[in-house]
């Protein structure tokens, strides 16, 4: 399965004055997805497969259209990625990763599939669990990636969602990843990737719902953090991700969840970030870009869709920021 | 990966391509997945060959992301770095010496970092050569193999000055060196007196890449980020620190003169003023010692500064949100003798809410926190 890439085409025609979500174009754009097998791109993003249908699912479930994917072929996709060591890789022969575990046990949460896991795979949850408690750097409090050892705030969020999902978290030493996290927060109240890291709109989403699911968000500097996640709105109403970047609307998610997470929802202008998410629509083919006028992607379409479900969009399912 | 910044090209729709088009790009696919079977299926086997190892190489040309193939590469290198160089070997294409692998896997990250500046997989094996490297050279080639990648992430940050993951890199090199230095120093007594740290040039280069581009928050960031090292470095006394201070404020200063209306140089001005808070932790302090009176007065002064600025500059509301955020500092002080009034920040409120319509939100609960809304 793959709903990762495929060409399309964002807000080249004039949108309609009402602003308008194409729902059923979108529907579409992602069931189409794993039917490109004969475009070389199709091959080529092979190494995001899971991320890609856990994208392309959870876009379905906000647009309302839960059930636009078979449920089965999904299952037996992903638990064809599960290795015997509990962890997932991104596609069949791909090697096991934090990022496609994560991926693997979110498609799973979000299908109720846990007792299919079970049927399966014996102590399926327990092996994958544990995958994810051996990562933990004990020192630290911090994850690895794989048995390389990278580590990254995007490994130790990864983490905890998915253990938390599975009501896991026993298996790890929450305080120490606390206490991490806290070690990449800046002056500005932002975080970064690792200590002494720039603070970056992707790692304050995953260090802040780090801190939600381990609840301490008292440990944010919540007025400081809130003014440098509202400083990410430029004049066209998109959202970047550092100062003096340029929008995307993948940020429409990092930003607005972890804006959610504090409350502070309304230190942005919601409307005209809901005008510039709805311009980067393909209006034909269906899909969300980066920005107006360029190729669609699944990664976009749901962080998109996501954002505007945060902005209430009227329609859409309601999403957890964290 | 998504696709960022890619235009959408008529053509590229597979709707409209012409059949010659597909032709082509089914003929590239079967070659593609030709190219990943074979890489597979021998590392299945376990043929851990300087073949295989040139098969991924090709793989990874065309498809950096590819993870596993990595991956792959990397079980083949460990295996050939444990097979001892020979001359006396029959071929030496079969056993090419560990330095020359390391050497090729540098040149094949470095080609590929060019093209894929932001892929986390390359710096990740990158690393990883070096670490290997690092362990069947001698400490003298070891610290030279660090040193390059200090030029190496110049040549990349000079393409891309905001790039996170050559900066994130740059400073896993700089403790890569500081920490050989170190253990150098501590078995050879005539090197005791050459420098353990590279705190001093770090920071003079974040000087030289802010001069080249104010708006370089990266460069701001890793600055204040070197402050706090710099003065335990320098042992700095409270004259030293208070110099220290004085000067970053000063160049800031020279920075909102410039522009303005760039948010980097404020968040910057924003970490100086956090520095003076009697909440500052006493390791991010650059002042230890200041008093109530001495914070009043930095306050006031930049409050002055700033006000100076106004004269020229009434349509951009950094300016106000600075006035605010000072003032606040200031009436946290106990004993203050105002330099401003509560009309003054009122005002200032009310400039801010018509500059910046997009925060307004945020502009409310702020007046409604300092009891001015």
């Amino acid at each position: 399965m793959s709903l990762v890439s495929g060409p399309g085409r964002g807000g080249m025609t004039a949108i309609p004055a009402e602003l308008q979500l194409f729902v059923d174009k979108h529907v579409r754009y992602i069931q189409s997805l794993d039917t490109r097998k004969d475009e070389l791109e199709y091959w080529l993003t092979e190494h995001l497969r899971l991320n890609g249908l856990y994208w392309g699912l959870t876009a379905l479930h906000l647009l309302g259209h839960p059930d636009a994917l078979p449920r089965q072929e999904i299952i037996g996709f992903v638990l064809s990625c599960l290795h015997g060591n509990g962890g997932f890789g991104a596609a069949p022969g791909h090697d096991a990763h934090i990022l496609y575990t994560v991926s693997g046990v979110q498609i799973l949460a979000t299908l109720n599939a846990f007792d299919e896991l079970e049927e399966r795979v014996k102590d399926g949850r327990k092996k994958i669990g544990q995958y994810i408690a051996d990562l933990q750097d004990p020192e630290t409090g911090t994850f690895a990636g794989d048995e390389w050892g990278e580590r990254d705030t995007r490994f130790l969020y990864g983490a905890l969602n998915a253990l938390s999902l599975m009501n896991l978290l026993h298996l790890v030493n929450v305080d120490k990843a606390v206490e991490y996290v806290q070690s990449c927060a800046n002056f500005d109240g932002a975080y970064g990737t690792r200590p002494g890291a720039e603070s970056h709109a992707g790692q304050v989403f995953t260090c802040v719902g780090a801190l939600t699911i381990a609840g301490r968000l008292d440990l944010v500097d919540q007025d400081k953090l809130g003014a440098w996640l509202s400083e990410r709105q430029l004049k066209n109403g998109g959202l970047n991700g550092r100062p003096e970047k340029k929008e995307d609307v993948c940020y429409s998610w990092w930003v607005m969840s972890s804006l959610a997470m504090l409350n502070k929802l309304h230190w942005i202008d919601g409307k005209k970030l809901t005008s510039f998410i709805l311009q980067c629509q393909d209006p034909e083919g269906g899909g969300l870009a980066d920005r107006p006028g360029d190729m669609v992607d699944v990664f976009h379409t749901v962080f998109g869709l996501a954002g505007l479900s945060l902005l209430k969009y009227p329609g859409l399912a309601e999403v957890d920021p964290v | 990966m998504a696709s960022h910044g890619v235009a959408r090209v008529s053509g590229t729709n597979p709707a409209i391509r012409s059949e010659e088009l597909r032709q082509k790009e089914l003929e590239q696919i079967a070659a593609y997945n030709n190219l990943v079977d074979l890489v597979n299926f021998k590392v299945a086997d376990r043929q851990y060959t300087v073949e295989v190892l040139d098969l991924t190489t090709r793989l990874l040309n065309e498809n950096p992301e590819y993870y596993t193939i990595w991956n792959h590469r990397r079980r083949i290198l460990l295996d050939l770095l444990l097979i001892p160089s020979s001359d006396d070997r029959p071929s030496t294409t079969l056993y090419r010496r560990g330095e020359e692998l390391i050497h090729d896997d540098l040149q094949l990250t470095f080609a590929l970092l060019r093209k894929f500046p932001k892929c986390y997989w390359i710096w990740n094996h990158r690393i990883w050569i070096l670490q290997k490297g690092e362990l069947s050279f001698n400490s003298a080639s070891a610290r030279k193999l660090w040193l390059g990648e200090l030029q190496l992430v110049g040549k990349m940050l000079h393409l891309d000055s905001r790039n996170f993951h050559a900066w994130t890199y740059r400073r896993f090199v700089v403790a890569q060196l500081e920490r050989m230095q170190a253990s150098v120093t501590d078995t050879s007594l005539e090197s005791v007196h050459s420098t353990q740290s590279l705190t001093e040039s770090e920071f003079a280069y974040t000087t030289k890449m802010i001069k080249t581009n104010l708006s370089n928050f990266s460069a701001w960031h890793n600055r204040s980020k070197l402050i706090p090292m710099l003065l335990d470095e320098r042992s700095a006394d409270s004259a030293a620190r208070r110099e220290l201070l004085g000067d970053e404020l000063a160049l800031i200063c020279t920075a909102i003169n410039t522009d303005p209306f760039d948010q980097s140089i404020w968040f910057y001005h924003q970490f100086l003023m956090s520095t003076l808070s009697p909440k500052c932790a006493s390791q991010n302090m650059i002042v230890r010692d200041l008093s109530n009176q001495d914070r009043q007065r930095y306050y006031a002064h930049e409050m002055e500064y700033i006000q100076d600025i106004l004269e020229d500059e009434t349509e951009c509301k950094w300016i106000y949100e600075a006035l605010l955020h000072c003032a606040s500092c200031y009436l946290e002080i106990e004993g203050s003798t105002q330099a401003f009034t509560v009309l003054d920040m009122r005002g200032w409120l009310r400039e801010l809410k018509r500059l910046d319509p997009l925060r307004r939100g945020r502009w409310d609960d702020l007046g409604r926190s300092l009891d001015i809304s």
